[in-house]
């Protein structure tokens, strides 16, 4: 990150092959559309070459910096008037256009071998909440979902989905707090 | 106390998985801006602990376009216009501030090539002139020599009028056969402008003009070449007189010279 403050190009490639894959997929999962998620993939280094002075090493590191840009960046085109009519005619007149891919639940869903251990750790991570509470978390992160969309889509009482989100992160949190030294 | 607790957990959660409403997401800034070490460092975590479930994501590969469009725009970032300009405007500048000086440069070597050119062209000529002068001196040597080979010459020397030229001297060498005749004359005064000498040939007591002349230095010994003086008398003498400019048909000025043959 110190190389692309010092408007080192070569570094933000570096970075971009590292995490293309996981930040398009991710994007993915939340468009459903490619030539959307290219967008806004696009977007997102863009921002992180033209904002790298704003990342703080000491409020997170560059993994959570970068993946919270992506995911805000995502929900806010998934969220915007303009993309969900775009989106309501896309599906109507097209419907191979449409890419519906929720997260993976493959065992070797990555190439990169380090992230690729994480997500092992993160499934048993989510194995070991209960299953309702493992649901919204997946709905929320993995479709862009809010609370009260949730609620109304799974019948589900706005609280007891806000109950379930709280008590499934926490959870997380004592189980990855070791591994991401919290 | 609790309660305040669990509202900041659950709106913390439902925040970092872009998961609350407008308003309850505005209620969590505010609730931040005044937020405990400890709620800031939950809300640090949390969000660590969702970025974290990305990793489930699946690898989809984007179009390389993505990464081309992408370095494009960087590189193009990295050409800060203001400074581009200023560079282009230094460097204008820079090549004014040349040219000037080079113009100027140009203009005094030019100058000072001119001033050499001319200086050289008046030497040239003034050479020229010496060279045409001696050409014809030459030539007139050469012609007066011509005089002096011819094997049979009369020789008759004139002396100076005690009144007018007391030093005067002159000579005549006189080649009959080719009907010329070499005049040398010395210390006799210069001409006025208006006036030439005038040489005779006196045979029987009339005067025949041979040639008029001028001298403009008295010191050395002047020669002049005298054209068509023929005549088969072996007695008479010669004179020379100051006449009027271009000579008279009868001598009517003083004497200077005179000589016997």
């Amino acid at each position: 990150m110190a190389r692309i403050k010092s408007r080192d190009a070569s570094a933000l490639s570096e970075l971009y092959d590292h995490y293309n894959r996981l930040l398009f997929g991710l994007i993915l999962s939340i468009l459903k559309k490619r030539v959307e998620a290219e967008d806004i993939l696009q977007e997102v280094f863009t921002n992180i070459w033209e904002k790298a002075e704003q990342f703080d090493l000491e409020r997170g590191t560059v993994y959570t910096w970068i993946v919270s840009l992506t995911r805000n960046k995502s929900i806010d085109r998934l969220r915007s008037k303009v993309y969900k009519e775009q989106k309501k005619q896309s599906t109507s007149l097209n419907d191979d256009d449409v890419f519906m891919p929720l997260y993976s639940e493959d065992s070797d869903p990555l190439e990169n071998t380090i992230l690729k251990d994480r997500a092992k750790r993160v499934h048993q991570a989510l194995a070991n909440i209960s299953e309702s509470q493992r649901m919204v978390l997946q709905v929320a992160y993995f479709n862009g979902m809010t609370q009260s969309e949730i609620s109304e889509e799974f019948d589900i009482p706005l609280g007891t989905v806000k109950t379930r989100m709280r008590d499934g992160m926490m959870k997380l949190r004592e189980i990855l707090s070791k591994d991401l030294e919290l | 106390m609790n309660t305040n607790k669990n509202t900041f957990e659950e709106l913390c959660t439902g925040f970092v998985l872009n998961a609350l409403s407008e308003d309850e997401e505005r209620q969590f800034r505010s609730m931040l801006e005044q937020a405990s070490d400890e709620q800031l460092t939950f809300f640090e975590e949390m969000k660590a602990i969702a970025s974290e479930i990305a990793v489930l994501s699946s690898s989809e590969t984007p179009s390389p376009a993505v990464k081309e469009r992408l370095m494009d725009t960087v590189a193009a970032s990295k050409k800060p216009a203001p400074t581009r300009q200023m560079t282009w405007y230094r460097f204008a500048a820079a090549a004014s501030v040349i040219f000037i000086l080079m113009s100027i440069g140009l203009f005094f070597y030019s100058q000072n090539l001119t001033d050499q050119v001319e200086s050289q062209s008046e030497v040239i000529a003034d050479q020229q002139t010496t060279i045409e002068r001696l050409e014809s001196e030459v030539e007139r040597k050469e012609e007066l020599l011509t005089i002096l080979e011819a094997r049979d010459v009369d020789l008759v020397i004139m002396d100076g009028m005690a009144d007018m030229s007391p030093n005067g001297y002159g000579k005549v060498v006189w080649d009959k056969v080719g009907g010329r005749a070499l005049l040398q004359v010395a210390n006799i005064p210069s001409v006025p402008i208006d006036k030439d000498y005038q040489l005779w040939f006196i045979v029987n007591g009339q005067p025949i003009s041979a040639g008029v002349f001028a001298v403009d230095d008295p010191a050395k010994d002047n020669f002049f070449k005298i054209e068509q003086l023929q005549s088969s008398a072996a007695e008479g003498a010669f004179a020379i007189t100051m006449e009027p400019k271009g000579g008279m048909p009868q001598p009517t000025g003083d004497m200077y010279l005179l000589g016997n043959m």
